[in-house]
């Protein structure tokens, strides 16, 4: 199996994170958003010496580095011949730096990446390739490696049509805790990719997104199983797709980061499956999802046709495991939801 | 002297030597006393005009002051950091918290001064 591990961007994190490397294939973080940015929120903006530093550092570790730069929307600047020429030269320059793969989102990048490097072009989850047809657009493209949108991760009849019509590599990112079809997707990582992107900083009262996505799923808590993450335990399924997966996650500590990889590499997690999820701390602190007793809902995923008003098995299956939080005083206590499913 | 007016003299306390002590009127917007629901509680002290520069060349003189300003809030000052908006310069607050158990982890199991890249730890009494 080969596994990509989030990385916060700071040589002091890579030497945490990188101390006993043994099942870390890769590290990814992002670069500077002075050129190009990345759909999600960033926690530092590591210059070209500092990527070439920590490049280095985790080759003599045998690990792998990929630089993330998948904003999913530029706002029409890499077609300028002054933003054409600023890209040009940063992928350029970071190609010189020895990384060994790069991650965009956006069609332009993908065919001027493999027509002029030799790095590894990989087609970001922002790319939203959830079909067969969209996946071979983007190898005729030039991507090496495509990173499934993860709203198929549960739709195998998808994913297996998918492996079928191309032949580049396949990635699948496990652990994102986003909506399962969520209405803001886009929006939000639009948002994410011009405030942490080149341009003038946005000046927001409030992320809109993130407490809509919050507040759903704490009016409706089957949401959270509904997300199209993928247990530890249930990577075994999707090893006639690929062997390559993702864990999400650069915002979050290297603590953080090494719990997941420790599950994810052992195929095995005795706890709270939000501790693995890519959300916000937000909801991890409220919901208790007992890992273990998910066991077998994969089979019953497998074959779901996502017509949930007819279905409604995640439904009772929240209801059956998902507990609360509850604080008495200072004391933690666990509360079960009711039986309508809300708490 | 209600917690309010504790505040708010502990705000303005810190302002001030920090403004003596850095030639430069540094700005507390904002104090905050915090319990979050994992456990951690404390204080965020958010700032405007703060940069890495100051906290690394005058940083005993800060920590002191941090901790002075959280004792007298009655917080243990075991764990005081600066948290910088990410990818700049800029700090964004100074902050004393007592750690739940698990955020002790997320702290702890680094040895370096930034465990994350927007966290810069300028105290940290490790537990045995």
């Amino acid at each position: 199996m080969k596994l990509y591990v989030p990385h916060t961007g700071h040589m002091e994190g890579l030497q945490d994170l990188l101390a006993c490397p043994e099942n870390i294939y890769a590290v990814y973080m992002a670069g500077t958003p002075d050129y190009v940015g990345t759909g999600r929120t960033n926690l530092s903006a590591p210059g070209l010496e500092e990527i070439r530093e920590q490049t280095e550092y985790a080759h003599e570790r045998g690990v792998k580095m990929e630089i993330v730069l998948n904003s999913s929307c530029m706002g029409g600047q890499h077609l300028t011949p002054q933003g054409f020429n600023k890209i040009n030269w940063y992928f350029d320059q970071l190609n010189r730096s020895g990384i060994d793969s790069i991650t965009v989102a956006e069609p332009y990048f993908v065919e001027m990446l493999s027509r002029e490097y030799d790095m590894e072009v990989v087609v970001s989850v922002l790319s939203f390739v959830d079909s067969p047809q969209k996946a071979v657009f983007y190898e005729e493209l030039g991507a090496d490696t495509i990173v499934i949108d993860p709203a198929v991760n549960r739709d195998f009849p998808k994913l297996e049509a998918i492996k079928d019509s191309v032949s580049c590599g396949l990635k699948l990112l496990v652990n994102e805790g986003c909506l399962y079809q969520c209405p803001f997707r886009y929006a939000h990582f639009n948002f994410f990719s011009h405030a942490n992107g080149p341009g003038p900083k946005l000046n927001v009262l409030d992320d809109y997104y993130y407490y809509k996505c919050l507040s759903i799923r704490i009016n409706d808590p089957q949401q959270l199983l509904k997300s199209p993450w993928i247990r530890p335990e249930d990577l075994k399924e999707y090893e006639h797709i690929t062997d390559t997966f993702k864990i999400g996650g650069r915002t979050h500590f290297t603590n953080w980061i090494l719990n997941n990889v420790q599950a994810y590499a052992g195929r095995h997690y005795d706890g709270n499956l939000m501790d693995l999820l890519d959300c916000p701390k937000d909801i991890r602190d409220l919901f208790y999802i007992p890992n273990k007793e998910l066991e077998g809902a994969i089979s019953q995923w497998k074959r779901c046709g996502k017509v949930c008003n007819k279905c409604g098995y995640c439904k009772r299956l929240t209801e059956k495991v998902v507990q609360v939080y509850s604080a008495d005083g200072t004391r933690q206590a666990l509360q079960p939801l009711n039986t309508e499913g809300r708490i | 002297m209600t917690i309010t007016d504790r505040l708010s003299k502990n705000r303005g306390q810190l302002e001030s030597k920090l403004r003596n002590l850095l030639a430069k009127p540094v700005f507390l917007i904002e104090t905050d006393i915090f319990s979050l629901p994992c456990g951690c509680c404390g204080i965020t002290i958010n700032t405007r005009g703060l940069q890495a520069d100051d906290l690394e060349i005058f940083e005993e003189h800060i920590t002191q002051y941090l901790e002075a300003a959280s004792s007298d809030l009655e917080i243990e000052p075991s764990f005081l950091f600066a948290r910088l908006v990410p990818g700049t310069a800029e700090i964004a607050s100074l902050n004393s918290r007592l750690l739940c158990s698990r955020c002790y982890m997320d702290f702890a199991r680094g040895s370096g001064k930034m465990p994350r890249p927007d966290i810069y730890i300028l105290n940290f009494d490790r537990r045995e």
